[in-house]
C-alpha cells in the first residue's frame, strides 16, 4: 500500500447550474477508521458520495478513493466498495431476497451464507415483494447487502432512515463489526449518539465546505466544558478570572464553561473555596455540530 | 346494522370517481354514433348490406368480435364492429372501478379509517356495488338512446344497452369476489380480468364452431356469451338478461358473506409467497431485465400475434369491400399492384409499428431506472453504464427481430388459410424482417434521448414514435410532400409486393448505430441525474 487512505478528498467543488453544491471541500478517511460524515439537508453530503461513486463527476478538486480516480476506475473500485442510499429505492415485482442477490451478483461477491446471517440478525423477511417493504424494510435490504459484501469500504448515507431502535442497535454491531475486521467506514447521519458511538474521526460541512474535522476528542479540545460547582465561598469571584464564561451563580451553586487551556488555573482559583461537588462535561457532539449551525453561528457571522 | 352510513358512502364514491365514469360513459357511449355514421356511410345500400352479410362470417370475426347475424342490418353490423369491444371495456371499466374503491381503498389503510368510524361493516361495499350497479345502468341506457337518436330500432336498441348492462353487472360481482380473495388491489383486479379472458375465449371458441349463425352450446358457459345471446338487432330475447342479474345478486351475496367472516385487510386465498433469492439467471443482467420485463413481453407478443392473425384474416374480404377509386383505397395502394396487396403491405408496416411500440416500452427502463432512483445502486456496482445500458438494448432489439418473424409469418398463415395457399408465410417473414432497420433505429433513439434529455426522453421518444405513425399510416390522406412520407424510418423501408431495394435498410442501419453509440457514450460521460 502506497497510501493509508481510503478517501482522500481536498478542494472539492461541484456545481449544479448556478448551485454552488460543493465550494472547496476536505474529507479524509484514513484506512480501517470509521468516519462521521455530519451536515444538515442540502449541505452536500450525498453529493459527495456520489462524486466518490463515480456517478456524478467533480468540477474541481481532488477525489482520490482506494488509491483509485473515482470517475475513470469506476468499475474497478466498485468491486472493493459497497453503498446504501438514505432512501433504498428498489424494484417493486421483485423480492427483497432477489434484489439481494442481484445487488451481489453486480458486485460480484455474493455470499449466501453471510446474506443469510444478515437476514437473520436485521429480521427481514426476504420472501416479500418489494411493494410490500415498509421504508424501514427496504432500509434493512441495503444494509444486508452492504455488510453481507466484503467490501473494503462502505458507504452509508443516513442508513439507519426509518429502524426502530432495536435494529440501530443491530446496525450499530456490524458497523463495529466490520471496523474490527478491517473495513473502512464514511457513515453520514443525524443522529449525533450514533456518530459519537461509532466514529473514529468526524468531519462537519457546511454549504458545502468543511467546516471542523479531527477526532471527537481534538474537536472537543477546541471547545468550552461545561462545569458545576457547590462551593462553601462565594463564587462570584469566579466572574474576574479569565477564561471563565457564561457565569449563573444562585447561592452556593455556579455554573460556567470555561475553555480547556484555562482548565488548571480555573482549578486552582477554585480549591480554595473549598468546592463539595464538581461537575465537568465535555461538549457534546450536538454543541460542536449547532455551534456551527445554530443561532452561536448566526451570531458569529 | 351493517349498511349504517351507506349514503354518506355512496355520496363518498360519486364525488372521488364522477369523473371517472363521466369519461368512461363518453368514451364508451360516444362510439355508438361514430360507428354507426361510418357504417352507414361504407354501406350506403340495403345491396351494400347484403353483400356484407355474404362476407361478415369469416372464422377470424366469428373470434374476435363475435358470431355475426343480422349481418344485413345496420344494427347487425353495428354488433359486429362495436358489441364486442364495448361489453369488453364497460366490464373492465366496471372492474377496476370496483376494486379502486373497494380492494385498493382496503390495502392503502383507508378503509380501517372509515370503519373506525360509525360505519357498517357492508356499508362500504355495498356502496360501491350500488354505485357502480348504476353506472353501468347509465352507460347502458345511453347507448340505447344514441343508437335510437340515430335511427336505430327501438326494440333491438333497447336489448343492445341491456345486454351491456347485464354482461358488466356480472363483472361487478366477479370484482366483488376477487377484491374479497385477494389482499392486493392489483391481485384483485389480475384475478378478475383473467376470468374475462377466460369468458372470451370460451364465447371465441363457441362462436369459431357455430353452426351457421347459432353459436355452440358451451357459449353458455360465458357471461358474454349470454349477452351475445340477446341477439339485439336481431330475435331481442329477454331472459339471458335475467341470468345475468341473478348470477350478479349471487355474486355479490357471496361476496358479503365473505367480507363479515375474514378479518379488515386479510384476503381468504393466501399471500404467495416470493422467492426467497434470485435464480442463478435472474441474478445476470440479462436475466434482470426479462425477469422485469416478462409480463410486458408476454403480453405484447399475445397482443401481436393476435393482431397479425386479424390482419391476414381480414385482408380479403376488405380488399373486395374497397373499391380502386375510394380514396382511403388509393392510401393503401400507394405504389402496389392492386388493392389486396396494398393492404396487405399496409397490414405488414402496421404490425411492425406496433413490434416498434413494443421495443420503445422495453428500451425505454434505460430512462426509468434512472429516474425512479433504481439506477444508483446498479451504477455504484461493479458494471460499467455502457454495459448496463448495452443489455437493455439487446434485449428489444433480439426480442422485435423474433416478433417480426413470427407475426409476419402469422399474416402469411392466415391470409394464407383465407385464400387457400399454404406458402404465403415465407414471402410475409421477410418482408416483415425488412422493417427491423427501423425498430433499431428506434431503440437507438431511445437511448440517444435517455442520455441528452434525461427528463424529457420519455415523452419526446413516444411524441417522435407518434408523429412516425401518423406519417407511415396516414401521410398520403395529409396531402404531404413525396419525398417526406416516402422517407420516414417505416415508409423508406420496401414494402410487401414492392421490390426489393438495400440502400434504405443500410441507411437506417446506419443511423441506428449512430445514435446508440452517440447515446451510450453520452451516458458514460455525463452525471447521474437524481430522482
Amino acid at each position: 500500500m502506497t497510501t493509508t487512505l481510503a478517501v482522500d478528498v481536498a478542494g472539492l467543488e461541484k456545481n449544479f447550474g448556478s448551485t454552488r453544491a460543493l465550494d472547496g471541500l476536505d474529507l479524509r478517511i484514513e484506512t480501517g477508521t470509521v468516519a462521521g460524515f455530519l451536515g444538515p439537508n442540502g449541505s452536500g453530503k450525498t453529493t459527495t458520495i456520489r462524486i466518490l461513486l463515480g456517478l456524478l463527476r467533480s468540477d474541481g478538486g481532488r477525489a482520490m478513493l482506494l488509491g483509485g480516480d473515482p470517475w475513470k476506475d469506476a468499475v474497478a473500485l466498485h468491486r472493493r466498495i459497497a453503498y446504501v442510499a438514505g432512501d433504498v429505492t428498489l424494484w417493486p415485482n421483485l423480492t427483497g431476497g432477489e434484489a439481494i442477490d442481484i445487488l451481489g451478483s453486480l458486485r460480484g461477491d455474493l455470499d449466501r451464507t453471510r446474506v443469510d446471517s444478515f437476514l437473520q440478525r436485521f429480521d427481514l423477511d426476504p420472501t416479500k415483494k418489494a411493494r410490500s417493504y415498509s421504508k424501514g424494510n427496504r432500509q434493512k435490504v441495503g444494509l444486508v447487502s452492504a455488510f453481507a459484501s466484503r467490501a473494503e469500504l462502505l458507504f452509508l448515507d443516513e442508513p439507519t432512515n426509518g429502524l426502530d431502535p432495536l435494529m440501530e442497535g443491530v446496525f450499530t454491531e456490524c458497523v463495529a463489526e466490520a471496523r474490527a475486521e478491517g473495513t473502512s467506514v464514511l457513515l453520514s447521519s443525524h443522529i449525533f449518539a450514533e456518530v459519537e458511538k461509532l466514529c473514529d474521526t468526524v468531519t462537519i460541512i457546511r454549504d458545502g465546505r468543511t467546516v471542523e474535522s479531527g477526532t471527537l476528542s481534538e474537536l472537543r479540545h477546541l471547545q468550552r466544558s461545561t462545569i458545576t460547582v457547590t462551593l462553601d465561598g462565594d463564587p462570584s469571584v469566579l466572574s474576574t478570572l479569565d477564561g471563565v464564561n457564561d457565569l449563573v451563580a444562585d447561592g452556593g451553586h455556579a455554573t460556567f464553561t470555561v475553555d480547556s487551556g484555562a482548565l488548571p488555573r480555573v482549578l486552582a482559583a477554585l480549591a480554595p473555596l473549598n468546592p463539595r461537588e464538581l461537575v465537568s462535561s465535555p461538549p457534546s457532539l450536538e454543541e460542536l455540530f449547532l455551534r456551527h449551525y445554530g443561532v452561536h453561528a448566526a451570531a458569529t457571522e | 346494522m351493517s349498511t349504517t352510513g351507506i349514503l354518506t358512502m355512496m355520496r363518498f364514491i360519486v364525488r372521488r370517481n364522477w369523473l371517472r365514469m363521466l369519461i368512461w360513459l363518453v368514451v364508451l357511449a360516444g362510439m355508438i354514433p361514430l360507428v354507426i355514421d361510418s357504417q352507414r356511410e361504407l354501406f350506403p345500400t340495403q345491396e351494400a348490406r347484403d353483400a356484407y352479410a355474404q362476407v361478415a362470417n369469416t372464422p377470424a370475426i366469428a373470434a374476435l368480435t363475435g358470431l355475426p347475424y343480422a349481418a344485413g342490418t345496420l344494427g347487425g353490423i353495428l354488433n359486429i364492429k362495436l358489441w364486442m369491444t364495448l361489453a369488453v371495456a364497460l366490464s373492465l371499466a366496471v372492474v377496476f372501478l370496483v376494486t379502486r374503491n373497494g380492494r385498493a381503498e382496503e390495502e392503502g389503510g383507508r378503509t380501517e379509517l372509515l370503519r373506525a368510524g360509525v360505519l357498517g361493516r357492508h356499508a362500504y361495499s355495498l356502496a360501491n356495488l350500488i354505485v357502480f350497479t348504476v353506472f353501468a345502468a347509465i352507460v347502458g341506457l345511453a347507448c340505447s338512446a344514441l343508437a335510437i337518436s340515430q335511427g336505430l330500432p327501438a326494440g333491438g336498441s333497447v336489448f343492445m344497452g341491456a345486454s351491456f348492462v347485464g354482461v358488466a353487472l356480472v363483472f361487478l360481482g366477479i370484482a366483488a369476489v376477487t377484491g374479497q380473495l385477494t389482499t392486493t388491489s392489483r391481485g384483485a383486479n389480475a384475478l378478475a380480468s383473467a376470468v374475462l379472458a377466460v369468458a372470451y375465449l370460451i364465447r371465441a371458441g363457441a362462436d369459431v364452431e357455430a353452426d351457421d349463425d347459432r353459436a355452440a352450446w358451451f357459449t353458455w358457459l360465458s357471461p358474454i356469451g349470454w349477452g351475445q345471446q340477446m341477439r339485439s338487432y336481431g330475435e331481442n330475447l329477454w331472459w339471458p338478461f335475467i341470468v345475468c342479474v341473478v348470477v350478479a345478486v349471487l355474486l355479490c351475496c357471496i361476496a358479503l358473506a365473505l367480507e363479515r367472516r375474514r378479518d379488515l385487510g386479510a384476503g381468504i386465498l393466501p399471500d404467495r409467497v416470493g422467492r426467497r433469492g434470485a435464480s442463478a439467471f435472474g441474478r445476470t443482467q440479462l436475466g434482470l431485465t426479462l425477469r422485469l420485463q416478462r409480463s410486458s413481453i408476454i403480453g405484447w407478443t399475445v397482443g401481436i400475434l393476435v393482431g397479425a392473425l386479424f390482419f391476414g384474416g381480414v385482408a380479403t374480404a376488405m380488399a373486395n369491400l374497397l373499391t380502386g377509386d375510394n380514396p382511403i383505397a388509393q392510401a393503401f395502394i400507394g405504389e402496389s399492384k392492386d388493392v389486396l396487396d396494398g393492404l396487405l403491405g399496409f397490414f405488414t408496416m402496421a404490425n411492425a409499428l406496433l413490434v416498434a411500440a413494443f421495443a420503445l416500452q422495453s428500451s425505454d427502463t434505460i430512462r426509468s431506472e434512472e429516474s425512479t432512483g433504481r439506477a444508483e445502486a446498479q451504477w455504484s456496482s461493479a458494471i460499467s453504464r455502457i454495459r448496463w445500458a448495452g443489455v437493455r438494448m439487446i434485449v428489444p432489439a433480439v426480442l422485435s427481430l423474433i416478433l417480426l418473424a413470427l407475426s409476419g409469418a402469422a399474416i402469411g398463415l392466415a391470409f394464407g388459410a383465407a385464400v387457400g395457399d399454404a406458402s404465403q408465410a415465407p414471402r410475409f417473414m421477410v418482408a416483415s424482417i425488412a422493417y427491423w432497420p427501423s425498430i433499431l433505429l428506434v431503440i437507438g433513439v431511445v437511448v440517444l434521448c435517455a442520455a441528452l434529455i434525461p427528463r424529457a426522453a420519455s415523452a419526446v421518444t413516444w411524441g417522435l414514435y407518434g408523429v412516425a405513425v401518423v406519417l407511415s399510416m396516414f401521410g398520403d390522406l395529409f396531402g404531404l410532400p413525396d419525398w417526406v412520407v416516402r422517407n420516414t424510418p417505416f415508409t423508406a423501408v420496401p414494402r410487401l409486393g414492392q421490390d426489393f431495394a438495400a440502400l434504405p435498410l443500410i441507411v437506417l442501419t446506419a443511423l441506428a448505430i449512430v445514435a446508440g453509440a452517440f447515446g451510450l457514450w453520452r451516458l458514460r460521460t455525463r452525471d447521474m441525474t437524481s430522482a
